[in-house]
C-alpha cells in the first residue's frame, strides 16, 4: 500500500457506494448527508474543476427538473402520496415531490461529474486500463466508445447522402417519416463495412488488437492507495447515516 | 464464446441502442427504440441462444451504462429491463430469424411475427420496468411516455397502475418498432458478417503474431 492519490477503481467504488446512499435515502435529511460528503470530496479531491462538475450536473438535471415540473404540478397537480391516500392534494406537495426526486437526481450526476473531472486529465483509454475488471471487458468499452464515433460520422455522412438523392429532406416532413428506415440501414450497413474492414484488413495488419490490450496493461497502478481506504469507510459510514436519516 | 468478431459485435450493437436510444431521449418521443442493438446482437448469433442471450444483454447493458453516464441518468436502473428483452430476444425473437432473412420477402408471416414478437416483448418490459419507475423514480423517466403516466394519474389511478398502464399502452408499440428495424437491419446485413459471427474461428487474434 503506497501513498499514492485516489485511483480509479477507488473513485469508481466511493461513486458507486454515494450513488447507492442516494438512492436508499428517503427524505430530504439523508439527502443532506450525501451532499456534504460529495461536497467535501470536491473539496479536497476535485479542487478547481468542482465548477465544471456543478455546471455540467445542472445542464443534465436542469431539463429534467423542468420537465418533472410540467408533469406533476403543472399536469396531474399533487403528489404520489396524497393520490394512494385518495385526497384532493396541492400542487406544493407536488413540487416537494419533484424537489426531492430532482435532489436525489442532481446528486447522482454530481458524483459522477466529479469523479469525471477527477480523472479529467486521464484519457478514457487510460482510465479503463487503470480499472479491476476483465481485460475483455476493457477492450468492449473502448471498442464502443470508438463505435459510438463511428455511427455519428455514418449518421452524418448516410444524412447527407439521402437528402442529396431525395430520400429525405432537412426539415420536418412525412418523406422523412417514411424513409427514416433507410437511413437507419444505411448507417448500419456503412458501420458493419467499417467494421468488416477492420477485423479482416486494418487490424490484423497494424496487429491494433495487441496494441489495444498492451495499452490497456499499462495503465496506472491497480491496487488500491491509502486516499481510496480512507475516503471508502467514509462513504460507507455515509450510507448509514443516510439511510438511518429521517 | 467471445470471439473478436463477437466482440465488436456486441460493440456495434451498443453503440447503435445508444446513438438512437440518444436521439429519440432528446426529442422527447412518448418511445424509446433503445434495445434496436440488443435484440439486433441476439438475431446476428442465431442459432447459438446462450452465445446470444449473453451476447445481446452485454450489449444492452453497455449502452445503458454509456447513455446513464453521458445522456440520461435514469436509464441504468432498468438494468432488469433489459435482461428480460435479451432473455426473450434470443429465447424467443430468435424463432423468426430464418423468416426475416427469407428471400424473396414473406411478407404476411414476417409482419405476424414482428407484431407479435413485439407485443410479447412489449407486455414483459412493460411490467418489469413499473416497479423501478415508480420505488425510484417517483413515476417521472425523464422520457415521453411520463405524460401517459401523468394522463392515468389525471384519471384517478394509483402511481404503481399509472405506471403500468403507460408502460402497456406505450411499450408494445415501441417494441414492435423495435424488433421491426432489428428484423429489417438483420435482413439486410451481409451474409459473410453473420458467418464471422457462427464462427469459433477469431479472425483478428489468431492473425496477432507478437
Amino acid at each position: 500500500m503506497q501513498s499514492r492519490p485516489i485511483t480509479p477503481n477507488g473513485a469508481v467504488v466511493f461513486g458507486l457506494i454515494l450513488i447507492g446512499a442516494t438512492m436508499a435515502t428517503t427524505g430530504l435529511p439523508g439527502l443532506a448527508i450525501v451532499a456534504v460528503l460529495s461536497m467535501t470530496f470536491a473539496a479536497i479531491e476535485v479542487g478547481a474543476r468542482t465548477g465544471i462538475a456543478l455546471r455540467r450536473s445542472i445542464v443534465l438535471v436542469f431539463p429534467l427538473a423542468l420537465f418533472m415540473l410540467i408533469v406533476w404540478v403543472g399536469v396531474v397537480g399533487r403528489s404520489p402520496t396524497e393520490i394512494a391516500a385518495g385526497v384532493t392534494g396541492s400542487r406544493s406537495a407536488a413540487s416537494l415531490h419533484v424537489a426531492f426526486i430532482c435532489a436525489r437526481l442532481f446528486l447522482i450526476v454530481f458524483t459522477i461529474q466529479l469523479i469525471a473531472a477527477r480523472f479529467a486529465q486521464t484519457t478514457p483509454l487510460r482510465f479503463i486500463g487503470a480499472l479491476q475488471i476483465p481485460l475483455a471487458f476493457k477492450r468492449l468499452l473502448v471498442l464502443t466508445l470508438s463505435l459510438v464515433e463511428t455511427f455519428r460520422h455514418a449518421i452524418d455522412r448516410a444524412h447527407t447522402a439521402l437528402v442529396a438523392c431525395g430520400l429525405l429532406t432537412r426539415r420536418a416532413s412525412m418523406r422523412n417519416l417514411f424513409n427514416s428506415w433507410v437511413l437507419l440501414q444505411t448507417v448500419w450497413l456503412t458501420a458493419i463495412t467499417i467494421v468488416v474492414g477492420r477485423l479482416r484488413d486494418k487490424w490484423p495488419i497494424e496487429n491494433t488488437l495487441s496494441q489495444l490490450d498492451r495499452a490497456l496493461a499499462d495503465g496506472e497502478p491497480r491496487s488500491l492507495s491509502r486516499r481510496d481506504l480512507v475516503w471508502l469507510p467514509i462513504a460507507l459510514a455515509t450510507v448509514i447515516l443516510a439511510i438511518g436519516a429521517r | 464464446m467471445l470471439t473478436t468478431p463477437r466482440l465488436m459485435a456486441i460493440a456495434l450493437c451498443a453503440a447503435l441502442n445508444f446513438s438512437i436510444g440518444s436521439i429519440v431521449y432528446l426529442i422527447k418521443l412518448p418511445i424509446y427504440l433503445d434495445s434496436i442493438g440488443t435484440i439486433l446482437c441476439a438475431l446476428l448469433l442465431f442459432p447459438d441462444r446462450r452465445a446470444g442471450f449473453v451476447c445481446a444483454w452485454i450489449s444492452g447493458a453497455l449502452s445503458l451504462i454509456l447513455s446513464g453516464l453521458l445522456i440520461n441518468p435514469f436509464v441504468p436502473w432498468f438494468e432488469m429491463t433489459d435482461v428480460a428483452i435479451a432473455l426473450l430476444s434470443a429465447f424467443v425473437i430468435t424463432g423468426g430469424a430464418e423468416t426475416f432473412r427469407a428471400r424473396p420477402l414473406p411478407s404476411l408471416a414476417f409482419g405476424i411475427r414482428v407484431v407479435l414478437y413485439g407485443i410479447v416483448t412489449g407486455v414483459v418490459a412493460a411490467v418489469v420496468s413499473a416497479p423501478v419507475v415508480v420505488y425510484l423514480f417517483g413515476g417521472v423517466t425523464g422520457n415521453g411516455s411520463a405524460f401517459l403516466v401523468a394522463l392515468f394519474l389525471k384519471t384517478g389511478q394509483q402511481l404503481m397502475n399509472a405506471a403500468i398502464l403507460s408502460g402497456l399502452a406505450a411499450d408494445p408499440f415501441d417494441k414492435t418498432l423495435q424488433v421491426l428495424f432489428s428484423a429489417l437491419l438483420y435482413r439486410a446485413t451481409p451474409t459473410d458478417f453473420i458467418a464471422m459471427l457462427r464462427t469459433s474461428h477469431d479472425l483478428a487474434v489468431t492473425t496477432d503474431n507478437t
